[in-house]
């Protein structure tokens, strides 16, 4: 099982910014993970395809202009009393 | 008798011979997820699934495929597992009849055992947290019951919402939550915001089987979910006070998680694997701060995978699905016989009706549309006539088959609202609409050649019965 040590970069977005955020209550089997930029969260023990860079597939990658373009949904309403 | 938590729905299941207790360890991913993804492919009986020995984790118990088939979805309702979905569609809109039964407040609820507040609020410690699909951006909740109210009008009970929404999961005290347009939550959302305030919720996990099937039934706006959760169980649902926020929530919760969603915030989200079996794209939408977490000891994790037509999420929302549609259009339209909404959430209905007149089946078509929940969703109707049953498919292509002439019977029309997670729009959340008509012209409409149909034989009811009777003794 890979250390988390290991993580350089976002499996998704290949933001250096890691995070780690849980780790298996049995002491050292995985850790769960999580990019600073696109928030994506793992588990250290998942298949390379969700953890790895390099074999994550080309439909689930993001660059920074697809965060950029995300849509707010719902759109944040007009305070009342500002319209 | 209905069942006051999961716990003695899983025992039901178990006795009943639908609960497949996989006792072998684990990988928390990629294998529950693919269990879930196999299971209801084993059929129309195939059974919930339950894990409790999950690699890493030391007292990790997840429920799957709860609601996953047919047999499952009648035991929640009480009904023999035999019981095929258009009789369970049938007996769902006879309890209806009863909405609604006001739930009863109930003392000690068995999630008030265990407590965890602020900091210590976080749902790593408490959930055997996993992902579903290999695209989703995280972890998410969607099994959940989230509870909230109507910030300019908390007293009003109908205004009150129990809904389940995905929830991704951000961080250990954080949460996104997807608040559809055409859902009750978005509407409180919206007023919260306006009014510059946070929206405080209540997130109901591992609930009893009738919970999940009322939380997930599209009713309008001012209908409680509570009151159809007592119609189905006959008797009023048991529900507690979350300490918290003072929200109603079931009583027989195995976890309440309450915090608020962060007015006026929105943060990228996704994408997530839905149930139009595509990834949702990734969009900014809201965030919730979690501050306190009551759970039972032990908890039970319930959760659903939903991908690729039919997963558990289509068994859950086939029934639920049907009969508020059914139930409106009769209000207007009593020659309305039967609708079948089972085919993703009512993207497509089919509906049965009599005719008035020539061209009513048309104007029964055009009213979907209109329903609350064919705003959002309904984009294709299938108009078919009285003698022909929606759910038999078989039946439908018959009518399309020789009803249908596209030279009239095709409505189209453009620009309509629709859930943004529909694949087809070319704009998210606008699409065109279609009406069929596959119904046979009657006067004034003197379109086709239609002499006389043929009927069953009067014989053939009783020979029916009579080879059911010789097959069983086979
Ligand atoms: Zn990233």
């Amino acid at each position: 099982m890979p250390e988390p040590t290991n993580y350089t970069v976002c499996p998704r977005c290949e933001c250096p910014r890691l995070e780690h955020v849980h780790s298996s209550p049995v002491p050292g089997v995985w850790d769960v993970l999580q990019c600073a930029r696109c928030l994506y969260m793992w588990r250290t023990s998942e298949p390379a395809r969700r953890t790895r860079r390099e074999a994550c597939p080309e439909g689930f990658r993001l660059r920074e202009e697809d965060l950029a373009a995300a849509v707010e949904t719902p759109a944040v309403p007009p305070l009342r009393g500002t319209l | 008798m209905p069942h006051d938590d999961l716990r003695g729905f899983l025992d039901a299941l178990d006795k009943a011979g639908q609960l497949l207790r996989v006792t072998d360890e684990v990988l928390p991913e990629p294998d529950i997820a693919a269990a879930a993804n196999a299971a209801p492919r084993l059929g129309d009986a195939a059974p919930a699934l339950f894990f409790d020995n999950v690699k890493g984790f030391t007292d990790a118990r997840i429920a799957m495929n709860v609601h996953g088939s047919w047999a499952n979805h009648a035991l929640a309702l009480g009904l023999p597992k035999e019981t095929g979905a258009r009789e369970q569609v049938a007996e769902f809109v006879r309890r209806w009849e009863a909405f609604p039964v006001e739930p009863e407040w109930r003392e000690n609820p068995p999630w008030a055992q265990n407590t965890l507040e602020g900091d210590d609020a976080d749902l790593f410690r408490v959930l055997p947290l996993i992902r579903l699909n290999d695209g989703d951006g995280s972890f998410y909740l969607d099994k959940a019951a989230v509870v909230s109210k109507d910030p300019d009008d908390p007293e009003h009970s109908g205004k009150q919402n129990l809904g389940i929404y995905r929830l991704q999961v951000k961080g250990r005290r954080r949460l996104a939550i997807q608040p559809v347009p055409m859902h009750d939550i978005a509407l409180h959302l919206r007023t919260a915001e306006e009014r510059g305030e946070d929206l405080p919720v209540a997130i109901t996990l591992g609930n009893d089987p009738l919970i999940t099937i009322a939380a997930s039934t599209p009713m309008k706006y001012e209908e409680n979910e509570y009151g159809l959760a007592g119609a189905l169980r006959g008797a009023p649902a048991p529900i507690a006070r979350a300490p918290l926020t003072g929200l109603p929530v079931p009583w027989g919760s195995e976890v309440v998680i309450e915090g608020v969603v962060e007015g006026r915030r929105r943060e990228f989200e996704g994408p997530f694997g839905e149930f139009t079996g595509h990834y949702s794209g990734g969009r900014s939408m809201p965030v919730i701060r979690v501050d306190r977490i009551s759970y039972r000891t032990d908890p039970v994790f319930e959760h659903l995978y939903l991908g690729m037509p039919w997963t558990e999420c289509d068994f859950l929302i086939a029934a639920n699905t049907c009969v508020p549609l059914f139930q409106q259009l009769k209000a207007d339209f009593p020659e309305v016989q039967a609708v079948n909404a089972s085919y993703t959430h009512g993207l497509v209905v089919i509906v049965s009706t009599n005719k008035r007149y020539g061209g009513f089946a048309k104007a029964v078509g055009l009213r979907v549309l209109t329903t609350p929940h064919g705003l959002g969703y309904a984009t294709t109707v299938i108009v078919v006539d009285e003698d022909v049953d929606p759910f038999d498919l078989p039946q439908v292509m018959w009518a399309l088959s020789t009803k249908m002439n596209p030279a009239g019977d095709l409505i189209t029309i453009p620009n309509l609202p629709v859930v943004e997670l529909a694949p087809q729009a070319r704009t998210p959340g606008i699409v065109d609409k279609l009406v069929i008509d596959a119904t046979t012209p009657v006067a004034p409409d003197h379109r086709g050649t239609y002499g006389t149909p043929v009927r069953d034989l009067p014989e053939t009811a009783d020979w029916l019965t009579r080879l059911q009777a010789l097959a069983a003794r086979r």
